[in-house]
């Protein structure tokens, strides 16, 4: 047994995977981007502790997924969590400098009856298109007189303006004019650009060849920190990461920034009236739907794949391919389907017209969860029979021989050898898709939106789901506040956790069981 | 990976539910489940290049616009056009859900110059600084109706170049109702006696479904003085002054409670369900807009639009959608962006060609003008848009469409007063609107 | 060999002693294969509507009669003339093929380690695993949005609008559930076969390679089916990364279709969400034989 040709085979990976590595590190180097760059190193060293040395051979096995497992999954977990100690939000985006910066320019408005230049952009000449100091070259387009604009304010100009058609300037002695692409290269600079005008305004770009005379109406006391409107003299002051009028009476400017609140989010959510009131019933159902929604999946999913799995059946793999249709359809799609057919009305609902009973599926609080749970189930069950059929074919062909239904004795066989065989496998997927129904939001969302809704509300629905719930009270029913949101999802984390250590511990005795 | 699948089924689901249950390219639904998600989303906008050293990628691209799936063809006609006559490359690109993806791929500096799309994400977009305003000269406002330039306003300054207007109203199948509804009762006498005869199964449709639809159920609050802000005197909505509960609303709802005890409404009525008995020729009247226009046509029906009717003596009058091309306010390709959107968009034929993909009426008055002339269907939406509010483009219509929607679903269901049910609504959405601060 | 329990019926009882193809009057047949079309009913009736949407001229969903209004096949049309929905059929095949592939690459490489080899911080790694899944992912798109427009600023070929990139934020995915189902499958199959093969001499990577993993191919093809499935499907992170249409999936095309213009393409979507789940059955269908040729435990006995 050579092995030889398979080291060179492993070392030229190694290297392949260094070298890219490296190429990567030399990348972030470039863009200095230093931590990236002592990452991607630290990564390198691992490749080569691991692979190069025979120091830990599970971790050979280990470290691919690992690594993707670590980046793609662990931190966006940690980004939530960081993400739950500010305001991030709607409304609380950016810094607060970018707000004030944003505010000041959303406010500046055309002065009315004032001229509207048609403009060209040009730098002294000889200067550098792309760093010299910008001057714009406007044409009053009623009398046709020509000027230059630049820090200082508006001088006439003359010398060998050539004008086209429009007016525009097109050659100006002294003058390098720009075109089209190097005014657009040079965008955030024009955006800059307030040539002063007489009454306190500034003529300002608009596109490649326009230009008006504008006015903030706000302003900046940065002294102060104070955020001045000069249109209504209301004074701005920063609080709870807003521009709220001093007093406190008025409206806050639309745009605020983002913060950090410590544990606000939580202890919000905590003291939270509506949270409280709507916990324990949302619970309890929260409980319930995943636990029917996997018994029932995997009972339907295991029953067809023992049916499936009979040899004696002629194309079962046609039919087997064909049963997983319903997993490979969009979910979004099957399920509009299925909330049409519990259409209450018979002339829509397959349902109430095939049974000719006049059930509200989806308005009465009890039918509509059964309506979800048999949804689930169609939807849900593919998922249970393709596992289950692989899981069946670690099962020894003589009990298998024993297992096709044919009465009593197939089913004993398969509740005392087959299911426990099969439940090794599939054990901890139960409790995997136990947390994933737990939080089984699009469905849900697609089915009934949490309703039907009593008492005149709209915050807790008889079919919602501690995801839904707090989606609409963080998110989708008012200002998104995705700090908020990620507190809340933090504690929901901490319930579906706890509860699925426990279904893991008993799985987890199945383990060792050959 | 089930998780993924259900991702999915996630964001997807909210179109599906916008489809099916809500009004507007301006989705009320999308609009707020938009975020459920939060995903996040990108261009192939070149790295601002003065920055760093690092390489750019699509350097050729100077221009990126952002649009929906349908428009793409058309839009891309006219970057074409543009990026000949500056000597550019302009690349159009598709979002299924632009507002959102805008949103986020704007804050972190990874948006487009460009992006398609409904007026009543204005207010949201200002609120995450993504937007900037584009000082259309006035002339050029002048161009477009007060009402259309009015919904393309927030706080006073103009953020887009509107090219189509949208709103319901009442559309017909003609083999069963030949002429145009004056009143609300005209449609349901006409529509019930079909019914009796059994030409249809339902008298008139209107999109409800069991969480209700604030989108269609607007025009019968705003027939009686209601709806959903008092507005400024500068014509803005207020966000302090909720009417969902003002006594004019509540007539509205009362008329909800009728037609719902009547059997005319009913909760089990969603979009898809519409669509699916006027198409049938199952119904004389859809309360319902444009993008049903296309299917009622390849199902065969003879139809006609008109404006909504009166109820109880007053006139209904719909939320008036506008349809624009908003700049960024990040825009890498600033210059370009306004110059685009000043310049082309207020063009008469791009304007026209757009309408060719969504059949609503151009917002470019003279381009409406020429596109009525040969299309009556057009000249009907229009005359039914007469008179409509645009729908609020402030962020505190978030807090909006789910209690409201779900209130008047309530009062059809006949599970409570329309008072009680629209009281209780508008303490709702006043309680969420105040905790967002 | 089980002998055949007591059962009371004699037909059933000599069932096993003949092969399967020669019983021609088996009564229980009738059953079995009663069972099996109320199984095919039961799964596919619904699908049956979406069909019908999908050849009806007006493309609408309606779900109490079993033949649409029209038959027609300008949704075909509408998916195919202005929408390049074979390219985003081709890319989808290229982005769920080898996504899955990596994917059951890795989560195999890692379920072997957690069943074969024995180290510190086994079952805790497996349990922490497990709990990671359970993460509610309100705000994972955001986060992974972060760090491919990091990426992509650098190094260009990985960033977004690449499928590169996209099939690395795939791989994210590959350890979890997947993991527990290929580690239970392992348990399965005899050490004793490994204990041999470590006499003769062959090293660790040799014996995973020729020798467990042949036998595990049932699991591989369950797996390999599930990641094709959800990355065939998938939409958000695509929708995130794949803004050029030529580039995208079928999941974001379909869906920038759905979202367009509210229920007006729903038919067209219809039509490709139906043309879009072929490939999925044939794939699994083509692995049939796979599913059942792995040396299963009781043959090696």
């Amino acid at each position: 047994m050579t092995r030889s040709p398979w080291l060179i085979v492993k070392w030229v990976a190694i290297g392949t995977t260094l070298a890219l590595l490296l190429w990567i590190a030399g990348k972030y180097a470039a863009a200095g981007q230093l931590p990236f760059v002592i990452g991607v190193g630290f990564v390198a060293m691992c490749v080569l502790l691991v692979y190069g040395t025979s120091r830990s051979v599970p971790m050979k096995y280990l470290f691919p997924g690992l690594f993707f497992l670590l980046a793609l999954q662990v931190w966006p977990i940690i980004f939530t969590v960081m993400t739950s100690l500010t305001n991030y939000g709607d409304g609380h985006m950016g810094a607060k400098e970018d707000s004030v910066k944003y505010l000041v320019a959303q406010s500046v408005t055309e002065v009315p009856d004032a001229p509207r230049y048609t403009m060209s952009v040009a730098v002294t000449s000889g200067g550098d298109v792309t760093t010299s100091d910008l001057v714009l070259l406007l044409t009053d387009p009623t009398q046709g007189t020509t000027f230059v604009g630049d820090a200082d304010g508006l001088s006439p100009i003359s010398d060998g303006v050539v004008k086209s058609e429009t007016g525009k300037i097109t050659a100006a002695a002294g003058y390098q004019i720009l075109g089209a692409r190097e005014v657009n290269a040079r965008s955030a600079d024009l955006n800059a650009i307030a040539v002063p005008t007489d009454d306190g305004g500034g003529i300002k770009t608009s596109g490649l060849s326009e230009a008006f005379v504008g006015k903030a109406s706000i302003r900046y006391d940065a002294a102060a920190d104070r955020l001045i409107d000069t249109a209504t003299g209301i004074r701005y002051q920063p609080q709870n990461a807003q521009w709220v009028p001093e007093g406190g009476q008025g409206q806050a400017l639309t745009t605020g920034w983002m913060e950090n609140v410590g544990f606000r989010n939580y202890t919000d959510a905590l003291t939270n009236d509506t949270l409280r009131t709507g916990f324990l019933k949302i619970l309890i159902w929260n409980l319930i739907f995943p636990l029917i929604s996997v018994a029932s999946t995997f009972l339907l999913g295991m029953a067809f794949a023992l049916l499936f799995n009979d040899d004696r059946i002629k194309f079962k793999g046609l039919w087997r391919s064909l049963l997983i249709l319903p997993y490979a359809l969009p979910g979004f799609v099957t399920a509009l389907v299925w909330r049409q057919m519990f259409n209450q009305d018979p002339n829509f609902g397959l349902i109430n017209k095939t049974l000719g009973w006049s059930v509200d599926w989806l308005g009465d609080p009890t039918a509509a969860k059964v309506a979800l749970l048999i949804t689930n189930l169609w939807l849900g069950f593919p998922y249970m029979f393709l596992i289950c059929t692989g899981a069946l074919q670690s099962v020894p062909g003589d009990v298998k021989e024993a297992a096709k239904i044919d009465g009593a004795s197939g089913l004993r066989t398969v509740q005392s050898i087959i299911m426990p065989l099969v439940l090794v496998a599939v054990g901890p997927l139960l409790v995997a898709s136990y947390a994933f129904n737990f939080n089984n939001f699009a469905l849900i969302f697609l089915m009934t939106n949490g309703g039907p809704f009593e008492g005149n509300q709209t915050q807790v629905g008889s079919t919602d789901l501690l995801i839904t719930y707090a989606f609409r009270l963080a998110i989708g029913g008012t200002t998104p506040n995705f700090g908020f949101a990620a507190a809340i999802s933090m504690f929901i984390f901490v319930i579906v956790a706890l509860i699925s250590l426990q279904g893991f511990r008993r799985t987890a005795s199945l383990e060792d069981v050959n | 990976m089930q998780k993924r699948v259900y991702g999915a089924v996630a964001l997807a689901g909210v179109s599906a539910l916008a489809i099916s249950a809500c009004g507007g390219s301006s989705t009320p639904t999308a609009t707020t489940a938009a975020s459920a998600a939060q995903t996040a989303a990108t261009s192939a906008a070149p790295a601002p290049a003065a920055t760093t050293a690092a390489p750019v990628r699509d350097a050729a691209v100077d221009l990126v616009i952002w649009c929906d799936n349908d428009r793409k063809p058309i839009i891309d006609k006219y970057a074409a056009q543009f990026g000949t006559d500056q000597g550019i490359k302009v690349a159009v690109q598709v979002s299924t859900d632009v507002r959102k993806d805008f949103k986020d791929a704007t804050n972190a500096g990874k948006g487009p110059d460009v992006i398609v799309g409904a007026h009543d994400w204005l207010g949201e977009l200002v609120q995450n600084q993504a937007v900037k305003p584009i000082n259309l000269s006035a002339a050029d406002q002048g161009k477009f109706p007060a009402e259309a330039m009015a919904a393309a306003k927030f706080n006073g300054q103009v953020y887009g170049v509107p090219y189509a207007v949208e709103n319901i109203g009442i559309v017909r199948n003609t083999a069963l109702a030949p002429n145009a509804p004056a009143t609300f009762e005209e449609m349901v006498t006409k529509g019930s006696a079909l019914v009796k005869e059994g030409k249809a199964t339902n008298a008139v449709l209107l999109t409800v479904s069991k969480t209700g639809d604030a989108y269609h159920s607007y025009p019968f609050l705003r027939a009686f003085g209601g709806g959903v802000f008092a507005q400024k005197a500068s014509g803005d909505y207020d966000p302090t002054k909720v009417i969902v509960g003002s006594a004019e609303s509540i007539l509205g709802g009362e008329q909800f409670a009728k037609l719902g005890k009547d059997g005319i409404l009913s909760t089990n009525i969603d979009g898809g369900i519409v669509d699916q008995v006027f198409d049938a020729g199952k119904a004389p009247y859809a309360m319902t807009g444009p993008w049903a226009i296309e299917k009622a046509k390849k199902a065969g029906i003879q139809y006609a639009i008109s404006p909504l009717p009166t109820i109880a003596g007053k006139q209904m009058t719909p939320f008036l959608g506008v349809q624009m091309f908003y700049v960024s306010a990040k825009a890498k390709n600033d210059a370009f962006a306004q110059e685009f959107v000043t310049k082309y968009v207020t063009k008469k034929d791009l304007q026209i060609d757009m309408y060719t993909i969504g059949k609503r009426p151009p917002a470019l008055t003279e381009a409406y003008s020429q596109v009525a002339a040969s299309d009556p269907d057009i000249k009907s939406w229009f005359e039914a848009g007469k008179g409509a509010l645009p729908m609020p483009n402030i962020p505190a219509m978030n807090s909006v469409w789910g209690p409201m929607g779900q209130a008047t679903a309530d009062i059809i269901a006949q599970k409570d007063t329309a008072a009680n049910r629209l009281k209780a609504a508008q303490t709702e959405i006043e309680a969420n609107i105040k905790k967002a601060g | 060999m089980t002998a055949p329990a007591d059962n009371g019926t004699a037909v059933t009882t000599h069932a096993f002693d003949a092969p399967p193809s020669a019983k021609k009057r088996d009564p229980w047949s009738i059953v079995r294969y009663l069972a099996l079309a109320a199984a095919l009913v039961f799964a596919l009736f619904p699908i049956w509507f979406i069909v019908a949407a999908a050849v009806n001229p007006a493309g609408n969903l309606n779900t109490t009669q079993l033949l649409p209004d029209g038959f027609g096949t300008g949704n075909y049309a509408e998916l195919t003339s202005a929408r390049p929905f074979w390219s985003w059929y081709k890319n989808t095949l290229i982005i769920a093929g080898f996504g899955s592939i990596f994917a059951v690459f890795i989560g195999v490489c890692a379920a072997y380690a957690f069943s074969r080899l024995r180290f510190a911080g086994r079952r805790p790694g497996l349990m922490t695993l497990l709990l990671i899944q359970m993460f509610p992912s309100l705000l994972t798109f955001v986060a992974l949005f972060r760090i491919f427009t990091d990426l992509g600023d650098v190094i260009p070929q990985f960033g977004l609008n690449t499928s590169i990139g996209l099939i690395l934020a795939y791989l994210g995915g590959a350890m979890g559930g997947n993991v527990w189902l290929l580690k239970g499958y392992f348990d399965t199959v005899p050490k004793e076969l490994d204990e041999a093969a470590k006499v003769d001499g062959a090293s660790h990577a040799r014996i995973f390679f020729s020798m467990t993993l042949p036998l595990i191919t049932p699991i591989l093809v369950t797996v390999g089916m599930i990641q094709f499935i959800g990355l065939f499907n998938e939409f958000l992170l695509a929708s995130v990364f794949l803004k050029d249409v030529e580039a995208q999936t079928l999941g974001v095309g379909l869906n920038a279709l759905l979202t367009a213009d509210r229920n007006k393409y729903f038919g067209a979507f219809c039509m490709g969400a139906v043309l879009a789940s072929a490939p999925i059955v044939l794939v699994y269908l083509s692995f049939q034989r796979q599913l059942i040729g792995g040396l299963t435990a009781g043959s090696v006995k």
